[in-house]
């Protein structure tokens, strides 16, 4: 009876076991998807059809911000130096230079507060550092907190059999 | 004579106010029923007091007494009676006033309709309201009195309402905001009075949740309003920015997310009380906070109206008396050493609990990313931005992860992890259907499109599963009968379907929208979408307080049918020169179509210089996006109104408060 009721609780263990794991990895997976997903679109071709010119152009009028409009991006910003960048932006695309060159040199131009993505540097590692680690600990400080627990659960659940 | 008045009631409930609570404070020390007699009336008299200073105000506002500051520069003769009375919530003073009255009011309904089992958590609980209420009435009597004379030079003419605030949305918009905030302050005051009482308790969870539900369906509203409005009047196309004075509202939201649901824990499990607590405390400091960001004018921002550096330090002041002192309390009070938690890693409890924690860090990677640059710039010097795109790939990824979660937790039962294979069958269906939708509709594989597409399937799919195995339960056990916990759990499922609408507007707007800038000019047109826009005309327009141009563009479909005109304006408003833009906007449930009208461009040529710089969009389900918060809002307040009814006292609380009454007696 007791050997039995051992493999029971084992395959039980074993059960809960698999589930978390299991819990786990679809977590990490899409972690990983997402760290993938932000560093994807730095590739680009240098030749574009219009479409490409059009969609490309918007991105990075969103992602740039409006020199003289309050807190805007230049897609959305009706200011004279908007339009004058954004008209820049597709100059460029003309040229076929990439999205990242554009950006550097408006970077340049303007300094690093016109990109509303700020560059991953050693003094804005912060702004994705602690929201990751927050996302780890939240992960670890529940495993800690409910799994003991758990266990007690168990050797009470076990105590009537012995 | 009559701002004289308003300013009197105001001194009067402040020193209202400060008795109120002493009173019911040393009543309750010294168990003495007479000084608690004093509660109920002292509360409403505060009230009405309150009412009355805010109905002056608003007559002083109705007869143009332009001698009164506020009135001088938020109003006008030629405003609309409606925006008159609008007015008086428009700007910093009036909206600080408006805040106080609503705490006095939803404090009086409390302790009016206060069961009589538990009268010392509600007499707590008013105190610590009159407590706050006393704090921002000195807030407002030495910093920023709405009934500030201009003696002896009064002006004829007030400057008027700012422009932007002079739309329906805006009527709307900022009432629900600050009457979020007012329930956010409410059940801070509930914290506060649970942790004077001992720790919140299941019972007083309970009491707390309605209000909790009611403080998130109004900041819902006001958010969702927000981004609505938005999108209708800016002309800038967006609903959403991550502007810092969104976020500040957004941020709230967020925490109060993860508060409604742990009190739910509490109430439903009693677990998790401190937890409840801490996120309570959090919730109004955060709103606190908000309002600090946005009133002081610390950050940029394309809605900042009302800004002024030195009351930003006075609501800081307020901020570190309320939240510091709640914390010491908290800190004093609740033990480190936690009760422990028994149900297993994929209970219901432990999803809820992750999901909150998620919530919560969601809340303040946002605030980091808002306040990150004010940081930057004082330690280094230099100005950088954190805008949108750093928000987008901090944010969706963590809110995914909440989102996994809501689809799971209402499936899995309370205590026990219920087995996980129709789930899991259930996302891996969900998933390949996402990825063959991505896949098919995008030539490049887009990764933002599949999470959304998978979240809302998910979560509908899910939901749905969840709903037709309680109603199945239901069926097998109990028969027919409408019990309000299944009408609660009904709601739930609504609400979570709300978020799963709000998500696929989102998506698909972001992912499938279309759009063109050129410059357009009379007898110019251009396709997009199917449909065919043709600019007929520049127009002039004289409306009561703007002049504008708008364009009239005429939409017609691909079988070259008549659709509708559209009339994107500029607007120069009459009183003080400034420009708006308003878009053209035909909602249709599938998809808008959104047009803009930019500058006016001059030719190179100099010949026809007629032609404007013209933004057409066709954005897909965005009006979803505020659908999905409709459904949230009409679910939270299902709840609220099932609950409210159904708070019956528990027993053994009763036979406490007996052997109390008795003790008094």
């Amino acid at each position: 009876m007791n050997w039995h009721n051992g493999t029971m609780n084992g395959a039980l263990r074993f059960k809960q076991l698999t589930q978390n794991v299991l819990s786990i990895v679809l977590i990490l997976l899409l972690l990983l998807f997402c760290v993938t997903a932000t560093a994807q679109d730095t590739l680009a071709p240098t030749h574009y059809t219009h479409e490409q010119k059009r969609d490309i152009g918007f991105q990075i009028a969103r992602e740039l911000r409006c020199p003289m409009a309050v807190n805007q991006n230049l897609f959305d910003s009706q200011s004279k130096i908007a339009s004058e960048l954004k008209g820049q932006i597709f100059l460029m695309l003309d040229e076929g230079q990439s999205k990242v060159a554009i950006i550097d040199f408006m970077v340049l131009r303007y300094g690093e507060k016109i990109r509303y993505m700020p560059a991953l540097s050693s003094h804005t590692f912060i702004l994705w550092f602690i929201p990751i680690i927050l996302v780890l600990l939240a992960i670890i400080g529940l495993f800690f907190f409910v799994q003991p627990t758990l266990k007690a659960q168990k050797l009470t659940q076990d105590s009537p059999h012995d | 004579m009559i701002p004289e008045i308003g300013l009197t009631l105001l001194i009067v409930s402040s020193t209202l106010s400060f008795t109120l609570s002493f009173i019911t404070i040393v009543g309750i020390k010294l168990n003495s029923k007479y000084l608690l007699s004093y509660t109920k009336p002292l509360t409403t008299l505060m009230c009405l007091t309150l009412i009355s200073s805010i109905l002056s105000l608003a007559y002083c506002f109705l007869v143009n007494d332009f001698s009164v500051a506020y009135v001088a520069n938020n109003s006008n003769t030629q405003l609309a009676t409606l925006y008159k009375v609008a007015a008086v919530w428009g700007s910093h003073e009036g909206s600080m006033l408006f805040w106080v009255v609503a705490i006095a009011v939803w404090a009086t309904f409390i302790i009016n309709r206060a069961p009589v089992t538990d009268q010392y958590f509600h007499q707590k609980l008013v105190a610590v309201a009159a407590l706050l209420i006393l704090g921002f009435c000195l807030f407002l009597l030495f910093t920023s009195s709405p009934f500030t004379r201009l003696l002896p030079g009064i002006p004829i003419e007030g400057r008027d309402l700012n422009p932007i605030l002079q739309d329906i949305g805006l009527v709307i918009h900022p009432p629900l905001l600050f009457l979020g905030y007012v329930g956010l302050t409410i059940c801070f005051a509930a914290a506060v009075a649970a942790l004077l009482s001992g720790g919140l308790s299941q019972q007083y969870a309970r009491y707390l949740q309605p209000w909790a539900i009611l403080a998130w369906v109004f900041l819902t509203g006001g958010n969702a309003f927000g981004s609505w409005w938005a999108y209708n009047e800016l002309g800038w196309g967006g609903w959403w920015f991550w502007d810092p004075v969104e976020n500040a509202s957004f941020i709230p939201w967020l925490v109060s997310t993860a508060m409604v649901h742990s009190i739910l824990l509490t109430a439903k499990r009693g677990i998790l009380g401190s937890c409840s607590i801490f996120l309570t405390i959090m919730a109004f400091s955060l709103s606190l906070l908000g309002s600090f960001l946005v009133r002081s004018g610390v950050v940029q921002s394309v809605h900042a109206f009302a800004s002024d550096p030195t009351r930003g330090v006075s609501i800081l002041i307020l901020l570190i008396v309320f939240s510091g002192s709640a914390m010491a309390l908290f800190a004093q009070r609740t033990s480190i050493k936690a009760a422990p938690m028994t149900f297993s890693l994929l209970s219901k409890e432990s999803l809820i609990l992750f999901g909150n924690m998620l919530l919560v860090i969601a809340a303040i990677s946002v605030l980091l990313g808002t306040c990150y640059p004010l940081i930057f710039e004082v330690i280094t010097g230099q100005t950088i931005s954190v805008g949108a795109p750093y928000f987008n790939s901090i944010f969706i990824p963590i809110a995914a992860l909440i989102f996994l979660l809501m689809g799971l937790a209402p499936l899995q039962n309370w205590q026990h992890s219920a087995k996980m294979r129709k789930p899991l069958i259930l996302a891996a269906v969900c998933m390949l259907m996402a990825l063959i939708i991505t896949l098919v509709t995008r030539d490049t594989f887009s990764f933002w499109l599949l999470l959304g597409l998978f979240s809302s399937l998910w979560i509908i799919s899910a939901t749905g599963l969840a709903l037709v195995q309680r109603i199945a339960f239901k069926d097998y056990e109990l028969g027919t009968g409408k019990d309000s916990s299944s009408l609660r759990f009904y709601a739930m499922c609504f609400a979570h379907l709300g978020v799963a609408i709000s998500i696929l507007g989102v998506t698909l707007v972001s992912n499938f929208e279309s759009e063109e800038l050129l410059r357009m000019g009379p007898g110019q047109g251009k396709t997009l979408a199917g449909y065919s826009f043709i600019y007929d005309e520049t127009q002039a327009v004289e409306r009561n307080s703007y002049t504008a141009i708008q364009a009239q563009i005429r939409v017609l479909d691909n079988q070259n049918q008549f659709v509708t005109y559209l009339y994107p304006q500029r607007q120069t408003f009459k009183t003080n020169g400034m420009e708006m833009s308003a878009a053209g906007i035909h909602s249709g449930f599938l998809g808008d179509l959104y047009i803009s009208m930019g500058q006016k461009l001059t030719n190179k040529r100099g010949l026809n210089d007629n032609e404007y710089l013209i933004r057409i969009s066709y954005k897909p389900l965005v009006s979803w996006i505020w659908l999905g918060a409709l459904f949230m809002m009409l679910s939270g307040l299902v709840i609220v109104f099932s609950t409210s009814k159904s708070v019956v006292p528990m027993p053994s609380l009763t036979l406490k408060y007996r052997e109390h009454t008795n003790e008094l007696a």
